[in-house]
């Protein structure tokens, strides 16, 4: 069990959001249940003044999230120092099964909130705001999602014992292991880039042709194949060594935290690419060609400066 | 255009208004004659949208507005209507021109635009001195015409008004209905709640409608 | 926003309670963070500069003095750096109800102060208590056998942190035996020092095998002592801070639950000059952050002004009272970001949480009810 003051804060905002995330589920039910737009009886007006409650707390929830999510993997990162072993978030993450579900449904999490809210948006804007039903059903799929959250978090931060020796991210991500990771990593870089660039580009016309379910299917691939080339090959150029497979450690200020920037790129830009209904092409482009720009200058400067490739 | 088809609205087993028709045309100037507690105030919210009908229908320039969420019915209000209250309902501790500017915060106009209008009303209306008042300083008159600036400031094309004359004495009163005809001018839909008097002979009023107990007297 | 602003400070009374009450917890909970952080972060300077191992003797389970013989030995053992025996003690200056550290250095180390066995070397702390009692070129010492011993006062000294020299005299080795009446062999412990420290462990084992009567003590002990107590301080104002919060919570909820009626009377005319509720709300809400985050800053800002600047008068006795290693540390200015982020998840999430609730039922009432 561990308990700093970092861990402890998460905790007590893990009880607000639960608190209020339940609150507002419950309300969501009455409304899915009995919401009807025409009847005039006091329940019906009952139900339309939740509704504004429940936005308003999915709304504070995604608020707190956001900035909370930075702070925890942070840390992640100072916990890092503790755990003996542990060089940087990944060992924290691994030192228990809930480490990997947790992060990647934080990250789910995240990007459903932020649908949620661009719904509601543009559904007040149109006056008889079909999607309430819809909405509030989602909403009850992301509590479910939310609690889960919140558990395994908890569950996390109390099973992680100091007096256990972790595997460094060195480990975990290299390739020479038989796990399915490294088999994953372990594809030709040839591969790996050509199947990048190809969807990277596929994108655009793809944006041209406003075809948007298409579009967001090649964002999730998008997504997936980054992360993937940027654990087996970009992330090796920012660390300058062939061997050093990490996610995490470059959110470390040895290099500059360039990682915060790549995530928040690599995030927006396919979660815009991603928001059936909402697809900007325009702000998704954008942000994926400066994902795309960024992790590729390094190989290339690499290049430049040392006339090899690692 | 105003149109109410057949509304009744109930408190409990209260009848405020009884199965009501009326219509009113584009640039009318309509009185609503009747003593306290005949139902024309409760008229003149439906009309605003800040009640609902308990039956029947309301079409407000060919919008059925009787049952829009409040999201809805606050726009629509905040475009379409000008509501001038008996109790002029201004906040005593702001500014004149805090209040009158009030309905327009929500819609982050930047300040040229906000200035501009300012200007217009408090000219219109000839409070422009009294602009940085706190309006619990004021006489009855003045802050009646803050109220009526508040209302014209998002240049609706309907102006209510409830027992506008209630509180004035004779001069104001007469003020009060100059301002009305200069309004009028302005091809504004004016509906008015009264049972002064001095409004029941006017040259510029179209329509007068009697109502009794929530009915309308022929 | 403006109308935000204007709101509250059209009702300053109410919102002043919230933000002092706020701004204190703020203060509290930082100034808690801050302290416990600048004093780990003295300490580790100080620590490190403790010797590896401290070896004291005991008898019965009290401490008593070592034998100077022993530092041959040790020098033997492996992995060894340097051993030195260190003779100090607690000099009880009765008349001004203070004891001064006296330390005992070899007479070549104070060659460059101009320190010899007539006199002594003092640091700024005991030279201001000693010019009290009108000692301002000599003090006069009581040594064992009862008789005076007149020594010379010369020049103080900086060191690093401020945390060594206020109550220390450094003087020549034998001298100091004389006083306290040490045998010519005997010194108060001794310091060894080791080449690779992560070797300590290794040889404090070997030290207590060899020396089974004596007690070891290696820095890392010293440290996790420290360390103990101070978390343990922490811990106890950490609980008392959650009781706190919870308590706020439940009294800001209350707070707002209870409005005034002018209050619903403001609302219900805004709904009616077209407000719309997300409207109302968003006034509100804006109204909960300005308040929240006005007072974050503000008790950041005084918890800083008065850990550093005026260094914590109370707090501070609290957290270093039993200690004698730190016992009169000046705190140095220390920029934690995580602490900053920390105090704000505490403060500005919470108090908008605790509104969230009172401020809805507010925006949804009917505006034609509170206008009748």
């Amino acid at each position: 069990m561990i308990l700093t003051p970092e861990i402890l804060t998460i905790y007590i905002l893990d009880v607000i959001f639960a608190i209020f995330s339940t609150i507002a589920f419950v309300y969501s039910i009455k409304i899915v249940i009995g919401w009807d737009a025409n009847a005039t009886t006091q329940k019906q007006y009952k139900l339309e003044k939740q509704v504004y409650l429940n936005a308003t707390i999915i709304k504070f929830l995604l608020y707190i999230k956001i900035p909370l999510f930075i702070f925890f993997i942070f840390t992640l990162d100072k916990i890092s120092n503790i755990l003996p072993g542990a060089m940087c978030g990944a060992g924290v993450v691994n030192a228990t099964e809930y480490g990997v579900s947790l992060l990647l449904l934080k990250i789910l999490n995240i990007y459903i909130f932020t649908y949620w809210i661009l719904l509601d948006k543009y559904d007040l804007k149109v006056e008889e705001q079909p999607y309430i039903k819809l909405k509030f059903f989602i909403y009850i799929i992301a509590y479910i999602l939310l609690i889960t959250e919140i558990i395994y978090e908890i569950m996390m931060f109390s099973s992680i014992d100091i007096k256990d020796v972790v595997d460094c991210c060195g480990v975990i991500f290299s390739v020479t292991d038989n796990s399915y990771i490294s088999k994953l990593l372990g594809l030709p870089h040839f591969f790996q880039l050509s199947l990048f660039y190809v969807i990277y580009i596929s994108m655009f016309i793809i944006a041209k042709l406003r075809l948007q379910y298409l579009f967001s299917l090649v964002n999730l691939l998008f997504l997936i194949v980054s992360l993937i080339s940027l654990i087996s090959f970009f992330g090796t150029y920012i660390y300058q060594l062939p061997t050093h497979h990490c996610p995490f450690c470059m959110l470390q200020g040895d290099y500059y935290y360039i990682g915060y920037l790549i995530y928040f790129v690599l995030f927006v830009g396919t979660f815009y690419g991603m928001a059936i209904g909402f697809v900007r092409y325009k702000v998704s482009l954008i942000f994926n060609t400066i994902y795309v720009a960024l992790i590729s200058l390094y190989p290339i400067i690499f290049y430049i400066k040392n006339g090899v490739w690692l | 255009m105003i149109k109410f088809n057949n509304v009744t609205k109930r408190y409990g087993d209260l009848i405020a208004l009884d199965s009501i028709d009326l219509e009113f045309k584009k640039g009318e100037l309509i009185v609503l004659k009747g003593v306290s507690g005949s139902g024309k105030s409760t008229i003149l919210s439906l009309i605003a949208s800040l009640l609902k009908p308990t039956q029947g229908e309301i079409i407000v320039d060919d919008k059925k507005i009787s049952k829009l969420a409040d999201h809805f019915s606050s726009s629509f209000r905040r475009d379409n209507i000008g509501f001038i209250f008996q109790k002029y309902n201004l906040i005593k501790n702001l500014s004149v021109k805090d209040n009158i500017l009030l309905p327009l915060v929500p819609l982050n106009l930047d300040t040229l635009e906000l200035e501009n209008r300012l200007e217009i009303v408090l000219e219109m209306f000839n409070i422009s001195h009294k602009r940085d008042i706190i309006v619990k300083n004021l006489s009855g008159g003045e802050q009646q015409r803050v109220a009526i600036a508040r209302a014209n400031i998002n240049s609706p094309h309907i102006i209510l008004a409830d027992e506008p004359t209630a509180n004035l004495d004779d001069k104001l009163s007469k003020d009060f209905i100059s301002i009305l005809k200069d309004m009028k001018s302005l091809s504004k839909t004016i509906v008015v709640a009264t049972h002064d008097p001095l409004f029941f002979d006017l040259d510029f009023v179209d329509k007068i409608i009697n109502i009794k107990n929530g009915k309308l007297v022929i | 926003m403006d109308y935000s602003i204007s709101h509250i400070l059209r009702y300053k009374y109410k919102n002043l309670f919230t933000v002092i009450s706020l701004t204190i917890l703020t203060f509290l909970l930082s100034s808690l963070f801050l302290i416990s952080n600048s004093i780990k972060y003295e300490l580790n300077i100080v620590l490190d500069q403790l010797p590896d191992i401290i070896i004291q003797n005991q008898k019965g389970g009290i401490k008593t003095l070592v034998d100077e013989s022993l530092v041959y030995d040790i020098l033997d053992i492996n992995g060894v750096k340097d051993v030195k025996s260190r003779v100090w003690g607690y000099y009880d200056f009765k008349k001004a109800d203070v004891k001064f550290l006296l330390v005992g250095v070899e007479e070549f180390e104070l060659d460059k102060y101009d320190v010899n066995n007539t006199s002594i070397l003092v640091g700024i702390g005991v030279r201001d208590i000693l010019k009290k009692y009108y000692y301002n070129d000599y003090f006069n010492f009581i040594n064992s056998d009862g008789n005076i011993k007149k020594l010379y006062i010369k020049s103080n000294f900086d060191t690093v942190t401020k945390l060594e020299s206020n109550d220390i005299i450094v003087l020549n080795k034998d001298t100091l035996k004389n006083i306290f009446g040490f045998e010519d062999s005997e010194a108060t412990d001794i310091a060894v020092y080791v080449a690779n420290k992560s070797e300590i462990p290794t040889i404090a084992y070997k030290l207590q095998d060899k020396y089974q009567n004596m007690k070891i003590i290696t820095k890392e002990d010293i440290k996790t002592g420290y360390a103990e107590i101070f978390d343990y301080k922490s811990g106890i104002f950490l609980s008392l801070f959650i009781i706190s919060l919870f308590t706020f919570f439940v009294i800001i909820y209350d707070r707002m639950s209870g409005v005034s009626s002018e209050q619903k009377h403001e609302i219900g005319v805004l709904k009616a000059i077209g407000w719309r509720v997300q409207d109302v709300l968003k006034a509100k809400f804006y109204e909960a952050t300005i308040i929240s985050l006005s007072s974050y800053l503000i008790g950041i800002i005084l918890s800083y002004i008065y850990i550093y600047i005026f260094q914590a008068p109370l707090l501070k006795n609290i957290f270093l009272g039993s200690s004698s290693l730190l016992r009169n540390v000046d705190f140095s200015f220390v920029l934690n970001i995580d602490i900053l982020f920390i105090i704000f998840f505490l403060s500005v999430p919470i108090y908008i949480a605790a509104t969230i609730i009172p401020s809805w039922k507010l925006s949804t009432l009917d505006a034609d009810e509170v206008m009748r």
